[in-house]
């Protein structure tokens, strides 16, 4: 539990200057559980307290006094995050950037947007697309995740292969150090001087400070964008026209493969109109008409010759809509045929991808699970989707197991164990399988840099022995707490 | 403390003489590295860490007691084109390695100064960067993978071979444009772009800068396929160079669009073809002996004014639509004028940097690099005084 005098600090912080409004500061239980988790249900912590600072200053503010009574801190945009970035640390302050959600400044000549954290990642699109672009960065939780989980977690999506990721689109920050040190990474000029601590930063997970002010680049929008169906009878063969693509010259916008159980899925949540097959690749091209037009005739003649049975261009933009609707619904969709799944979030060379998935199914089979596959096909990125029953006594943990596994069968093919989702609490385990010691202690010492009394986002991205007769997984309650007797904190 | 080449031999490093007979230390693989830092980091000798040399004077270094040649790591270790990777050891020249991926039509989409000598270590360690930015980012873009040597001999991977992937700490970002201050690059796993079929090169030139810093702008807004833009400034006349890379079919329509925005922005002359290896020309403006040359960066939107300022001071300059510039005065001693160096600051916190005679009073590192650095390489061995702010 937290002081009550240090509560009354904080409370003053936030509110002295703003007494009009309402209070940025959360310590009632009922409240506090709101944030006991991110998008990583099965892993949940009570914070201390939760802040909702609307200034830098506050934010520094906060940190200096985490920083002076040695309390741990984790940052939050929308708790979108899948691998439990946004766990709080118990008993430790959550700083949430709900109320820094302003788009500072639009520069359009020179491709800059300036942002506070809290702002959603599409609205950065809306600000400019009536100039023509857009920010490209597009994680499937794009409607309402933020762009300070964005930094904190180096997010992909499906369009990266061509535009690339959060750390390609980021110039600058304005970043509290774990000791409450204001600092600035970067700048909106190239190459600023000193060392690249902008692209240190981006993807750390939170743990080497707090960004408060993010200089953007945004992309133009492309003249048009064409989008294909394929319908293949392994993942093979489709594996082939994505090399056969690749080796043709072409870097599409997307390459994406989903293969039976997940296209079924898709089918019945959204209606997609997907042709039932072993592997469905959706390939999109954008750029100017003349060019595009040229290689999707020469996509569409690559999917035919490595034997695709149906070949179907989306003629009208609701056709495209509805294509890529089935596509990122694959995740939730997953319901419909499952009661309970695990995302998995693993990458490999995409040349790895036949041997890997018939070493995925050889291991579902003999645990007797079934394990439904979305692929970003261009990028090598595969999101193992494990299907159980949580009904089923032990099937979970089986699960489980056969989740971290298949991460392991991922760094045995010389991928690895995220590709967009970042470590957080739930892969911190299997860095260790990725990387050696020595590996993980030269990161350390940038971590022990910034945050020598690790303060910021504690355990968390690094491996941590485990306890005697610490069972590995999820949190599992207790049973007082699940009579309601007790509570956790 | 110098060593001789009996210590050496004695040590079993791997070592060859230099014209003066001096011992360079030339290592041939990373375990050769790990045995030369952790050599030099026990008995406290400092090391100079060098490829080719083509940018040694870009730096002030302090004296070091070993050099410590990369030049001997060298080829690309693996080439895996259908996933668009290849890892190369840093001792390899540029355009050995881009040899070697143009086999399936690949490459590693940047044109760094002196290609033909400078190594993949040596031009990451400088963060070098050239006119194809514009289209696919700096090296901080392109780098997915990094073996690196730290000063007690610790062997350490960041990243890894796959082109999209968020495990542990960019270790090698760290390393890019650190010049050799925070360990030694081993080896480094690139992603790979296709190198374009077909290609169209043009020029239009003005008497002022104003009205071609107007249409860089209108390109940058434009659904052109630009892949190299570029502003040239001489006394009385400047030029801008634009690199078109798409399909032929549409390279023809992209040729009028270029026409038709030319004259939107107030030009007479028109396009003509650009002249050959023009956008080589950042190089042939450092090859020029003696003067000074400057780095200069800034928004695009300032490029045209510090064109004009430079050629005002008495310079020439070629600036990237990234809004980097090199520029040249014939004078040893030119200074950046007070009204470049505020243009520059006011256009997105630029900067200047005096390539040739390297500033000898930096503004001090800050305290966060510092530590950085105190944590990477404690007694200080490895290229001292390479990085600004004297670390």
């Amino acid at each position: 539990m937290l002081d009550l005098a240090l509560l009354d600090t904080l409370r003053s912080t936030l509110d002295a200057d703003f007494p009009h409004l309402p209070s940025g500061l959360i310590t009632a239980t009922n409240q506090l559980q709101t944030y006991e988790c991110d998008g990583l249900t099965n892993m949940r912590a009570i914070p201390g307290a939760v802040v909702l600072p609307r200034t830098t200053a506050q934010v520094q503010a906060i940190i200096r006094l985490c920083h002076q009574h040695r309390i741990p801190f984790v940052a939050r945009g929308a708790g979108t995050g899948l691998s439990g970035g946004a766990l709080p640390a118990l008993g430790g302050i959550v700083i949430s950037f709900a109320r820094m959600n302003r788009i500072l400044e639009i520069d359009i000549a020179n491709q800059r947007v300036v942002v506070e954290p809290g702002v959603i990642n599409s609205h950065v699109t809306d600000a400019v697309a009536d100039h023509g672009y857009f920010y490209a960065p597009d994680p499937s939780s794009q409607s309402v995740c933020t762009i300070g989980g964005n930094v904190a977690e180096n997010a992909g999506g499906a369009h990266c292969l061509k535009y690339g990721f959060t750390t390609t689109h980021v110039l600058a920050l304005d970043v509290v150090l774990p000791n409450g040190d204001l600092v600035t990474f970067g700048s909106s000029a190239p190459d600023a001087p000193g060392y690249d601590l902008a692209g240190v930063f981006v993807g750390s997970e939170g743990t080497l400070g707090v960004a408060t002010r993010i200089t953007l680049r945004i992309v133009k929008r492309p003249e048009t964008v064409q989008v294909l169906l394929a319908a293949f009878d392994s993942t093979t063969t489709a594996a082939q026209a994505v090399s056969d693509v690749i080796a043709a010259g072409m870097l599409p916008a997307a390459l994406e493969m989903m293969d039976r159980l997940s296209a079924q899925a898709s089918e019945a949540a959204v209606h997609p109109n997907y042709p039932v097959c072993e592997a469905l690749l959706l390939i999109e091209l954008d750029g100017p008409v003349a060019e595009v037009n040229t290689q999707m005739a020469e996509a569409t003649s690559i999917c035919k010759h490595n034997g695709a049975w149906e070949v179907r261009l989306a003629q009208t933009a609701q056709e495209r809509g509805l294509i890529w609707k089935g596509r990122k619904a694959a995740f939730a969709a997953m319901g419909r045929i499952s009661p309970n799944y695990i995302v998995q979030d693993g990458v490999i060379p995409r040349t790895a991808l036949p041997v890997v998935l018939a070493a995925m199914t050889k291991m579902a089979a003999e645990v007797q699970l079934r394990v439904a596959n979305v692929f970003h096909a261009g990028d090598g990125n595969l999101h193992p989707m494990v299907l159980y029953d949580q009904a089923i006594p032990g099937q979970e943990d089986i699960a489980l197991d056969l989740s971290y596994r298949i991460l392991h069968l991922c760094v045995d093919h010389g991928g690895s164990i995220t590709g967009e989702h970042g470590v957080g609490k739930e892969k911190q385990q299997a860095m260790g399988y990725m990387f050696t010691e020595p590996d993980l202690d030269t990161m350390q010492l940038v971590r022990h840099a910034f945050d020598p009394h690790n303060l910021a986002n504690p355990d968390k991205l690094f491996p941590r022995p485990r306890l005697c007769a610490e069972k590995p997984g999820p949190y599992t309650p207790h049973p007082l707490e699940t009579a309601g007797v007790a509570e956790f904190f | 403390m110098p060593q001789t080449p009996q210590s050496l031999e004695a040590l079993k490093l791997p070592h060859r003489l230099n014209p003066e007979g001096q011992p360079i230390l030339a290592p041939h693989t990373t375990e050769q590295i790990a045995q030369i830092t952790r050599h030099a980091n026990a008995n406290n000798l400092t090391l100079q860490i060098c490829g080719a040399g083509t940018k040694v004077g870009w730096t002030s270094p302090l004296s070091a007691d070993l050099q410590l040649d990369t030049t001997s790591l060298t080829g690309v270790q693996s080439h895996s084109w259908q996933d668009l990777t290849a890892t190369v050891s840093a001792g390899t020249p540029w355009a050995t390695m881009q040899q070697a991926l143009s086999q399936h039509h690949q490459q590693v989409a940047l044109d760094p100064l002196w290609p033909t000598r400078a190594t993949v270590g040596g031009i990451i360690a400088t963060n070098d960067s050239g006119t194809l930015r514009l289209k696919y980012g700096s090296l901080r873009d392109l780098i997915i993978g990094m073996t690196i040597v730290l000063a007690d001999g610790t062997i350490a991977k960041s990243g890894g071979k796959v082109v999209k992937n968020v495990a542990g700490y960019d270790l090698h970002k760290l390393m890019t444009g650190a010049f050799g201050t925070l360990g030694i690059i081993a080896d480094v796993t690139f992603r790979l772009h296709p190198i374009p079929s077909h290609t169209l090169a043009l020029t239009i030139t003005s008497p002022t800068s104003e009205n071609l810093g107007k249409l860089l702008l209108t390109i940058l807004n434009s659904q052109l396929s630009t892949q190299a833009l570029q502003l040239r400034a001489t006394p009385g006349s400047y030029a801008l160079d634009i690199q078109l890379a798409t399909l032929p079919q549409a390279l023809t329509l992209q040729s009028a669009t270029l026409e038709a925005l030319a004259i939107h922005s107030g030009l007479t002359a028109p396009w003509q073809p650009a002249p050959a290896n023009i956008f080589a020309n950042r190089q042939h403006l450092l090859d020029q002996p003696n003067g000074t040359i400057l780095k200069a960066t800034m928004l695009p939107s300032a490029i045209a004014q510090a064109s004009t300022e430079i050629v005002n001071s008495g310079g020439t300059a070629v600036t990237q639509a990234t809004g980097i510039m090199s520029a040249r005065f014939n004078s040893e001693f030119q200074t950046p004028s007070p009204a470049l160096t505020a243009l520059v600051k006011a256009a997105g916190n630029g900067s200047i940097t005096l390539l040739r005679k390297p500033d000898r009073t930096p503004q001090p590192a800050s305290t966060l690099a510092q530590t950085i650095k105190s944590k990477f390489d404690p007694n200080h061995i490895l290229n001292p005084g390479h990085f600004p702010g004297g670390l």
